[in-house]
């Protein structure tokens, strides 16, 4: 019934791969998986750049690159690889991009530099005690319990929202039907992003005229108010800041502590190490987020271009795996040994180039407190017997059902 | 040693920063301040941890 071509005439059949970030089997839903395994097992194929059929949520194909010194060169290099694709606009029939993900530089510096400010790592480190206060109130509430729980639902997701919607001077009490709306965006098919989409904008819009009549002093309150070149943000500019943020911030962080967990509740060593050496968690959690990060930033190509003998061609898309580049052997020796003392860890968990992820600051604390908040107050903990927590590939990688268990 | 500083490949992944703040300087965007950077003797080991550290390789030490 397609009638888009599967693989298009340019790309040399030896460069074709069955490999999919969506539909592949380790991608799909699979319980106790590990689809960080099966990304880094590619690099053992010997091709670094191959072409992807239908590799995107919509359907589409794409160039797959593995290794973090091309990744590094496609996402440096905005000229030839644009990060506009309405990733957003799209799900309701709009062409317009998020900013400033999808504005290429130059014209994408204004808004970093109006933005960079408000998510800094000195300006992060005043919501520390925020971030504390609230890990402890869910792991104290869910302690009081029981002695099992369900920690995406029960613990990480309500930690990265609440954070985030304090972020956005918004108060936490619709919380869990954001967390349903990024997972309808994010995670779901065609029909249910359109309708979240709608639903993110619907919300927004309401509160951008609400902070209009009377500001704030919380984020939407500054953006209505934000000036860029001697002007001020269009409507237009304000909401398309608002979703990226809104929408970037609900999902991302919550995914990192429950990989982290989920690894950590299987490796009661790596527990215990922690639990010796709290000190050391910074760079464990560095290193989690090599070893388990979420995210594959796509590009189109602007012009032709070769790749590792690969002919891209204009208007090809082009995916850069985190999962792929954090497990390369040039970059990172023994890529597969999880270790938690790693020196010149410099890894792709928030992309390379100018869309380096702006709340990056904000989410390595994030995890960071969250997990010694957790192993400050629960003991040794494990995968609740009888319960498989299930991870997935796809847009964004993750896991779900982690019940873990202290008794 | 000396670190030289591509400040136009500077994204503010900040992990240098991270390792070493009395060495690097962050702007209030989160940048490594521009200008190349006199490492203080006795400093050079974690200087160079936070020059391999860098995700954008924006950082190169030499010695001098």
């Amino acid at each position: 019934m397609a009638t888009r071509q599967r693989v298009p005439d340019h790309v040399p059949p030896e460069k074709v791969s069955d490999f999919n970030l969506y539909s592949s089997p380790d991608m799909q839903p699979t319980p106790f998986g590990d689809p960080f395994a099966a990304i880094s097992r590619l690099h053992e194929d010997g091709r670094p750049v191959f072409y992807s059929p239908e590799t995107t949520r919509d359907g589409d194909g794409a160039w797959i690159v593995l290794k973090a010194e091309d990744q590094r060169n496609v996402l440096q290099n905005s000229d030839a690889f644009s990060s506009y694709r309405k990733i957003f606009s799209s799900a309701i029939g709009e062409d317009w991009p998020v900013i400033p993900l999808e504005i290429d530089p130059p014209e994408h510096r204004k808004y970093r530099s109006l933005l960079n400010p408000l998510l800094s790592p000195q300006r992060i480190a005043k919501m520390e005690p925020f971030v504390t206060a609230k890990a402890e109130e869910l792991i104290e509430g869910l302690k009081a319990r029981g002695t099992s729980a369900e920690v995406m639902t029960e613990f990480a997701f309500p930690l990265a929202v609440s954070v985030f919607l304090n972020f956005l001077g918004l108060s936490d009490d619709r919380l869990m039907e954001f967390v349903g709306w990024a997972d309808e965006l994010l995670h779901q098919g065609p029909e249910q992003r359109t309708a979240a989409a709608h639903k993110v904008l619907g919300f927004l819009d309401d509160l951008t005229e609400q902070r209009r009549r009377e500001p704030t002093d919380d984020f939407i309150s500054f953006l209505v108010a934000a000036e860029v070149e001697g002007r001020k943000l269009t409507d237009q500019e304000v909401r398309a800041i608002a979703v990226l943020l809104f929408v970037g911030g609900l999902d991302t962080v919550a995914t990192a502590i429950g990989l982290d967990l989920y690894y950590l509740a299987r490796n009661p060593d790596r527990q215990q190490e922690l639990r010796d050496n709290p000190d050391l968690m910074p760079s464990a959690v560095e290193e989690m987020l090599r070893a388990f990060p979420s995210i594959t930033p796509i590009r189109t190509a602007t012009r032709d271009i070769e790749l590792q003998g690969c002919p891209i061609r204009k208007g090809d898309l082009v995916s850069c795996p985190s999962m792929a580049a954090n497990r390369d052997s040039a970059e990172f020796p023994d890529p597969d040994v999880i270790d938690f003392r790693r020196e010149d860890n410099r890894h792709v968990a928030f992309s390379y180039g100018p869309h380096r992820c702006i709340g990056s600051h904000l989410a390595r604390r994030e995890v960071i407190i969250g997990l010694a908040e957790w192993f400050n107050r629960i003991p040794p903990f494990r995968i609740k017997e009888g319960t498989a927590p299930v991870t997935f590939g796809g847009f964004v990688f993750g896991v779900e059902n982690l019940v873990l268990d202290w008794s | 040693m000396k670190v030289i500083v591509d400040r136009e490949k500077c994204q503010g992944h900040a992990r240098c920063w991270a390792l070493a703040p009395e060495i690097f300087h962050l702007d209030e965007e989160g940048y490594i301040t521009p200008g190349d950077i006199d490492v203080p003797e006795g400093k050079e080991q974690i200087a160079g941890r936070a020059v391999r550290s860098c995700p954008e390789r924006a950082l190169q030490s030499v010695n001098g």
